[in-house]
């Protein structure tokens, strides 16, 4: 590189704008080169206004007041890699936009429908499982009150009931049979139990996403004061 | 401690440039000629090619290209008008924070008799609110 010096302080000089360039990568060339200019020529005027010594003492006190290239880089390269990682996120925005401008009232409204469409489902999903266990329940409970009845007196509700015989005493038969409609209301009842588990696991679910989706509306605002 | 220097510098040097972009061309090493004049601040020359670099970004300083008659062409800054916009009304607030800090030397701490007065005027504040 023509420098405009000589001997072992063209030498210094280099050495110093080599690394300068260095410590430049990545902010645009023509930047690059235009302060790589301006550097040289600041050690240039600063080396002819200093006379005393002999050059190479004098190049390096210039270079010292200079100061290393990271004092001239420092404020800039930040902002360089800001504008890198801008342009690197800029197709993204642009795709997103396109997709938002041709799609994006069909989009959402699908989104909506589908969020309410599973949300209804997990609704009904909830509901016919309680239904199930309370007609478990009211069925079971029915069927062992009348079944007591009927081992009082045999005859009640008889044209409306028509017990299959599981064995030949009937009075055991129905025994069995009340047994059979117990454990149908204690399984109602075990299917309520575990529906309260269930809920409240869904229940800390929901909480959990709401939580996050109040503390992500808390954050949205101060990032965007931040920018 | 180096740190704080630093901040306080930075702020300052962006000033000082202005300042004397405000009364003249010029080019980076002149820049740096007449800022530390013949103070003895350890001024590292390098610092005000960032600082040129953003005032140039803001579009407070333009800058060009000339010829020297003696080696490598300098690049001159001036200040645009609202770079002079900017100077105004940083000076008026630097003159304004310097006052304060000239104030905040001057004045001796409280005394024990101050500090009773404070106390009883905060209670009756508390009183009143």
């Amino acid at each position: 590189m023509a420098n405009g010096f000589s001997g072992p302080v063209a030498q210094i000089v280099d050495n110093y704008l080599e690394r300068l360039k260095k410590g430049l990568k990545g902010i645009p060339l023509k930047d690059q080169e235009e302060l790589v200019k301006e550097i040289h020529s600041h050690i240039y005027e600063s080396y002819r206004a200093d006379t005393a010594g002999d050059e190479v003492a004098r190049i390096l006190r210039v270079l010292d007041k200079l100061g290393e290239p990271a004092n001239v880089i420092s404020a800039r390269m930040p902002e360089a890699m800001v504008t890198m990682g801008k342009k690197k996120k800029l197709p993204f925005y642009i795709l997103a936009g396109v997709l938002i401008a041709f799609f994006g009232v069909p989009l959402g409204i699908s989104g909506l429908s589908a969020a309410v469409g599973l949300i209804i489902g997990v609704l009904a999903l909830i509901m016919s499982f309680y239904i199930v266990a309370f007609s478990l329940i009211l069925t079971g409970w029915l069927t062992a009150v009348i079944l007591i009845v009927r081992l009082f007196s045999p005859g009640f509700l008889d044209p409306w009931i028509d017990v299959y015989q599981l064995v030949p005493d009937p009075t055991l038969n129905t025994v069995i049979y009340i047994f059979g409609a117990l454990l149908m209301a204690a399984l109602g009842f075990g299917m309520f139990w575990l529906g309260t588990r269930m809920m409240r696991g869904v229940k800390f679910v929901f909480r959990v996403l709401f939580e996050k989706v109040k503390n992500w509306r808390k954050k949205a605002p101060a990032a965007a004061a931040a920018q | 401690m180096e740190n704080k220097i630093t901040q306080l510098r930075k702020g300052i040097l962006e000033l000082a440039i202005l300042g004397c972009l405000s009364r003249g061309r010029h080019y980076g090493y002149s820049l740096v000629r007449s800022i530390s004049g013949d103070s003895d601040i350890d001024l590292t020359e390098g610092t005000i090619y960032p600082i040129l670099g953003r005032l140039a970004k803001e579009g407070l300083v333009q800058s060009e290209w000339v010829e020297s008659s003696q080696g490598p062409p300098r690049k001159y800054y001036t200040l645009t008008l609202k770079g002079e916009e900017a100077f105004r009304v940083l000076d008026e607030e630097f003159k304004k924070l310097a006052a304060i800090v000239s104030n905040a030397r001057r004045k001796p701490a409280p005394g024990d008799q101050d500090e009773n007065l404070n106390v009883l005027s905060v209670m009756k504040e508390t009183a009143n609110g």
